[in-house]
């Protein structure tokens, strides 16, 4: 197989949603000595962005964009390591994503997420039920510029103020946006507790995310 | 005015003893080989006890068969619901459907302003006085939050409720052993002693299973005390196709009722005997942006799960109304719906929820009540036997008006022209002779309700008990 023909098929596997093809191909690209960044950026990054706008397009439906993005996601594991030390994915912003403290809801919250990372973001997803100090901590350790916090309880709306105000304790509320979601949530509750916004669905939860990366959207 | 339970002589079967066989040996296999997950040390310990397969790590059970059976053995068919008014206590029983408001919305359009708002205490009172009134509502989810009592919330929805109105209050919100016995604490007072409160629960609490195949820590430890109480608890799975279960309607239906199944065989393993309902209402997720959908047009054998229930020999709440659109009055918020009544009753379904809420359980807007209210009556009366005897016949009017002529003259007309329509909210004249627009007739009628029915209140000692029980938990939960 020639080196284009590695990477044209490594897109191929991700717009197709096949992660042991995309695992496969990948070590056959680091076999070769395939950059893996371009692999990565012509290939896997390719294929995400085809299988983003054929989901646009609505001729994708949920499971081809999550299963894409898990080939996707694969075939990262075995390329990232290989990366040299200066070398780095192009990527939109990190995102720390969860739900709340309280809060069991988890299909919005992996919705926005599966819709981030099909838009380019790197997203860490640290799950249901988390306390305000998971999602700063998160945030830290991931070096992340953005937070997600979904809350589907207006019980539980007050743990994503918690997140808010944490953020400001621990001094990194200058690098890091809040954006939340769910439900119960409103842009007037957004501005109440200080968030930097606010997005009633996933779609527009990307546009919002690039809105306080500084990415045109 | 009295309720008016959808009573019918009609049945139908949806599914054959054959596939009610083959979903309930779906649900026996998945309990027995994949499991549940119980994040509870106190369910874990009572399911190892009685010999489940309990991991610690993972905190999933996997029951086998026989335990299954044996604890299912105890579940009674059957039970009352309880009411403060004992003229509006419920006796489950065959051939009768009682209904409730839906409940827990997040937001309302102000009655007054037409603003949308954040829900508050204030909401929950003045719905209850007007469930209080309708003959529709059997019982009481209390609709909106009372979002300006934090944590305590349901508690106060409680209270709201009891102020209000006489009829049993199903909540859907008391999660969680500290807020329970606040609650049974409540329950007491009203009913007196707490023999009386199991005798005739005054409530009884919806706890949702979280899918796929797991169960919440409060909602489920919470189930635990209320049943030792005697509160009834009823499991809800809401298996959303696609997402949280399989996309096939067969198989969300067999991860929803391992879910209500296994918590239920806790319950029974703790207190055997225990009240508990089954609940399974299903959705799908919007194949292209995952959206919530309770309605779509190719819903199949809808109600099916109240036939499992009975299978299993539960009573089993029905989930009908609650419409996706947003706005009351529209060609889809009665679309969505209209059926629902019909058929959750044809089924022989025991209790309902609920009417009253746009945008899918989130949206109240007070006049959305009286509509879904109109297409119940509908429903209940489209289900009524037919009198067909000498009078209903009216031969002699016939033969007196013979070929030709009209009935307006005729004494058996002036007799029961009266009474043969409902002047509902889609037959109100107006000055002008003309119809009048249902949505102004319902908002009017909230209005007439909210300025003239008063419930019986609350003796002044209760009252002030359950204030005090209130503060002390506003004070333990923030
Ligand atoms: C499905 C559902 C459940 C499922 C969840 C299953 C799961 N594994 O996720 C189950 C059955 C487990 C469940 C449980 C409960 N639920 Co529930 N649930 C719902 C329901 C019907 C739909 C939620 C959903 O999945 N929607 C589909 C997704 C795709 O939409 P979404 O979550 O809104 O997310 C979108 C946007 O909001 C936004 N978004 C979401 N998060 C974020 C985050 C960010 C950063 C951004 C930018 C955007 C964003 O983008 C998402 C994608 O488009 C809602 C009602 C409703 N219409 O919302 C009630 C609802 C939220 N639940 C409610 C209740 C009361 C409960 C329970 C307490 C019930 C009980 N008695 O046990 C428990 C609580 C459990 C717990 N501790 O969390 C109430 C809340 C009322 C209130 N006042 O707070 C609601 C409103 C229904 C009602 N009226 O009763 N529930």
């Amino acid at each position: 197989m020639s080196k284009e023909e590695i990477i044209t098929r490594l897109a191929q596997s991700v717009i197709d949603g096949e992660p042991e093809d995309a695992v496969e191909l990948a070590k056959q690209a680091l076999d070769e000595g395939l950059d893996p960044l371009v692999c990565i950026n012509q290939g896997l990054t390719a294929g995400i962005n085809r299988v983003g706008e054929l989901f646009a397009s609505g001729e994708y439906f949920l499971p081809d964009l999550i299963i894409g993005g898990e080939a996707m996601k694969a075939a990262l594991a075995v390329l990232e390591p290989a990366l040299a030390g200066d070398q780095e994915r192009q990527i939109l912003g990190r995102v720390v994503l969860g739900t709340v403290r309280g809060d069991l809801h988890e299909i919005g919250k992996t919705l926005v997420g599966t819709m981030l990372t099909a838009n380019g973001f790197l997203v860490t997803d640290i799950g249901i039920d988390k306390p305000a100090a998971d999602f700063v901590s998160a945030a830290r350790e991931a070096n992340a510029t953005l937070i997600g916090a979904s809350a589907l309880l207006t019980t539980t709306m007050p743990e994503q103020q918690k997140i808010v105000e944490e953020l400001k304790e621990a001094g990194l509320r200058d690098q890091v946006r809040v954006m939340i979601g769910g439900a119960p949530i409103t842009q007037g509750w957004a501005d109440k507790i200080g968030a930097d916004g606010y997005a009633e669905d996933a779609i527009s939860a990307v546009a919002l995310a690039k809105q306080l990366v500084g990415v045109p959207v | 005015m009295p309720i008016e339970p959808i009573r019918t002589t009609f049945q139908i079967q949806l599914l054959s003893h054959e596939q009610l066989n083959r979903l309930q040996e779906a649900t026996l296999t998945i309990l027995e080989e994949v499991g549940v997950r119980f994040p509870s040390q106190k369910a874990l310990a009572i399911f190892a006890d009685h010999g489940a397969l309990v991991d610690h790590d993972t905190q999933i059970v996997r029951i086998p068969r026989d335990l299954v059976r044996r604890a299912m053995a105890t579940v009674p068919r059957y039970f009352n619901l309880g009411a403060r008014d004992p003229a509006c206590d419920l006796h489950l029983q065959e051939c009768v459907t009682y209904f409730a408001t839906d409940g827990c919305g997040v937001e309302t359009i102000d009655f007054e302003t037409g603003q949308r708002r954040s829900s508050v205490k204030a909401d929950v009172e003045r719905m209850a006085r007007v469930a209080d009134y309708l003959s529709s509502i059997a019982f009481y989810w209390p609709m909106i939050s009372a979002q300006d009592f934090g944590r305590a919330a349901p508690l106060h929805e409680l209270d709201a409720s009891w102020n209000n109105m006489g009829k049993h209050i199903q909540s859907e919100t008391l999660m969680g052993e500290v807020p329970a016995r606040y609650g049974i604490e409540m329950g007491t007072v009203i009913a007196g002693d707490k023999d009386e409160l199991r005798r005739r629960p005054l409530f009884s609490v919806v706890i949702c299973t979280i899918a796929p195949l797991a169960q919440d820590k409060e909602g489920i430890e919470g189930a635990l005390l209320l049943a030792e109480a005697g509160i009834p608890v009823g499991f809800l799975a809401m298996p959303t196709m696609g997402t949280t279960a399989p996309s096939t309607f067969a198989g969300a239906l067999a991860v929803g009722d391992a879910e209500i199944i296994s918590a239920t065989v806790l319950m029974q393993l703790a207190h055997p005997g225990a009240p508990v309902f089954h609940s399974l209402m299903e959705a799908w997720a919007d194949p292209r942006s995952g959206a919530y959908v309770a309605y779509q047009a190719k819903a199949r054998c809808r109600y099916a799960q109240i036939e499992l229930a009975h299978h299993w020999g539960m009573p089993a709440l029905g989930g009908a109304f609650g419409t996706e659109s947003v706005n009351p009055g529209t060609w889809q918020a009665a679309a969505d719906v209209a059926m629902d009544p019909i058929l959750v009753s044809l089924v022989g379904t025991e209790i309902v929820t609920g009417l009253g809420l746009n945008r899918s359980y989130t949206l109240l807007h007070a006049e959305s009540l009286i509509l879904d209210d109109e297409l119940y009556h509908r429903a209940r009366n489209t289900l009524m036997d037919l009198e067909v005897d000498d009078n209903t016949l009216a031969l002699d009017s016939i033969r007196a008006v013979g070929p030709g002529g009209h009935f307006m003259a005729q004494e058996h007309t002036r007799k029961h022209m009266r009474t043969m329509m409902e002047m509902g909210v889609t037959h109100q004249l107006g000055p002008d002779g003309k119809y009048r627009d249902p949505l102004e007739v319902a908002r009017e009628k909230v209005n007439w309700i909210l300025n003239n029915h008063q419930p019986e209140p609350l003796e002044e000692a209760k009252r002030a008990e359950l204030s005090r029980i209130l503060a002390a938990a506003g004070r333990e939960l923030g």
